[in-house]
């Protein structure tokens, strides 16, 4: 994938754990146009591996000068956040990947009700853009932890007035989905970015409910987990790639030289998938993905999120 | 006639069954479709509230059956133009999870489709069943009139009276299949109609 260079050239603590990174290219000129929702995948050449992690575009899609994304330090960061908190300065190159939406805003919603958890916020910030420029009836929910973790939140209370609606944890505001999703006028759409929890809740409020799945959209980017080492076989190149406990299949396979597919590196989007030939273990699915049957058959993975349990395994690639 | 193959814009119908997941569901049916929400209403009923309108036709009328079925939840239209105006302001007040359910023949279900389309609602997410008689209405693409009821595969149009051969090209936005004059290259060279859609 060609990758697009950018120099950093602002850095801002925007909350507790939450810096805010301003990219302009590296030539000077424009930077590609892209709609609300879309994510960049940010390569991190750390000193001994790359790390490649998806942020949300934060800027309004509007300007095409800068991207702005949001990065949280994760407490158990692999590399990546970390490498963006205490690496990056104002002045660095990086490469990032051309703007992909996973998480658009439906064209035929009539009222679109937009719910954040935390970090969750951040692909919500370029659509608030897109619905302000087209005029949408829509409504931002916000749930914090505390105001200290509301990333952005002088910013939407200006930009949104009253269509911003805080849930403060602190102040026992709690996110009501029971409320919110039932008296919704016909043609509403929905859609949460959070922790897993939340978006689970929201998801199975809204089924009980009754809401057709179409009007319901999430975004979820999940992270590699930490898993056990094994060796990976590649039946068409003929090549054999090891995976360590800390990285995911896609990234071993990166570091070998291996031209893999991938858009959403979070198990979200389905670009990634690979056939499995054979293994000698089992497969761990951490996907949102495949459907259950699919993951149940043990012929197919998705190597951005997803692992095995074994000493081998091999792949149609 | 078009036959044994497949054409992508011709729609499928299901029978309806209740969507027990809901807030609210909302039924409209004409004609002969009445005695599929007389079925429906015999099945084990969903626990959210239910309201059908109903318009009964020359050919079929069910109101009697559906109304000691579903009492007050019932609303019988002397026309379908009264019906429409009853479902358009139920749209209106509608939430979320309030389930749509047509039954008629196939111009009264994409009625009933694009009025909820207008209000934001998908076309999958009303559920349709076609009435009995498999009779189309026909689009003239000459002269724009559409035909209703018809059940051949040639058919005058009422608007040009041009011969026309009934296509499997349906548009949802219409609700009609498209008509295409016959004789075009030999004028008068009609074949014999014969009734394929009963
Ligand atoms: S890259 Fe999107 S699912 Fe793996």
């Amino acid at each position: 994938m060609s990758a697009l260079k950018v120099i950093v050239s602002a850095i801002e603590q925007v909350a507790d754990g939450i810096c805010h990174f301003t990219f302009a290219a590296a030539d000077g000129g424009e930077l590609p146009g892209f709609s609300g929702g879309s994510h960049v995948v940010v390569s991190m050449p750390a000193h001994n591996r790359t790390y490649r992690n998806a942020y949300s575009l934060l800027s309004s899609p509007a300007d095409r000068r800068n991207y702005q994304i949001a990065v949280r330090l994760q407490e158990q960061s692999r590399g990546g956040s970390r490498f963006m908190h205490e690496q990056v300065k104002v002045g660095s190159r990086l490469d990032i990947s051309w703007p992909v939406n996973l998480f658009p805003i439906s064209r035929v919603g009539h009222k679109h009700i937009l719910v954040a958890g935390g970090i969750g916020i951040t692909p919500f910030m370029s659509q608030v853009h897109e619905l302000l420029r087209t005029g949408a009836d829509f409504e931002l929910h916000y749930a914090f932890r505390s105001p200290q973790y509301a990333g952005f939140i002088d910013q939407l209370q200006q930009l949104l007035g009253k269509n911003l609606i805080c849930h403060d944890q602190s102040q026992r505001q709690v996110l009501d989905l029971q409320a919110l999703l039932s008296q919704q006028p016909l043609g509403t759409h929905v859609y949460v970015c959070g922790p897993a929890g939340m978006v689970d809740a929201l998801l199975s409020t809204a089924y009980e409910l009754g809401w057709p799945d179409a009007h319901v959209h999430h975004e979820e980017f999940l992270a590699p987990p930490i898993g056990e080492p094994f060796t990976l076989r590649l039946k068409q190149s003929g090549k054999s790639v090891e995976v360590g406990a800390e990285v995911s299949m896609l990234e071993a396979m990166e570091a070998a030289g291996v031209d893999a597919p991938y858009l959403c590196r979070g198990g979200a989007c389905g670009r990634c998938e690979l056939e499995v030939l054979a293994t000698d273990g089992v497969i761990e699915h951490h996907d949102h993905y495949l459907s259950d049957a699919e993951k149940g058959s043990g012929k197919k993975i998705m190597p951005c999120v997803s692992r095995a349990k074994c000493s081998f395994i091999e792949l149609n690639l | 006639m078009q036959h044994g193959y497949w054409i992508r814009s011709k729609p499928v119908y299901h029978s309806l069954s209740w969507q027990h997941r809901a807030q609210a569901h909302v039924l409209v049916a004409n004609g002969e479709a009445g005695r599929s929400i007389v079925r429906l209403l015999h099945q084990r009923l969903p626990d959210q509230p239910i309201t059908v309108l109903y318009h009964p036709t020359q050919e079929a009328d069910y109101s009697k059956s559906l109304v000691s079925l579903a009492g007050e939840n019932l609303h019988v239209f002397k026309r379908e133009s009264e019906l429409w105006h009853r479902f358009e302001q139920i749209l209106q007040q509608s939430v979320m999870g309030t389930r749509l359910y047509a039954a008629g023949n196939e111009y009264f279900l994409w009625q009933a489709t694009t009025l909820a389309a207008s209000h934001g609602v998908l076309s999958g997410d009303v559920m349709r069943e076609q009435a009995s008689s498999l009779a189309r209405s026909v689009y003239c693409v000459h002269c724009k009139t559409i035909s209703h009821r018809v059940t051949t595969n040639i058919a005058i149009c009422t608007g040009c009276q041009r011969h026309l051969l009934v296509r499997d090209h349906f548009s949802r936005r219409l609700g009609a299949y498209m008509g295409l004059m016959i004789d075009a290259e030999e004028p008068g060279n009609v074949p014999e109609a014969e009734e394929v859609y009963p």
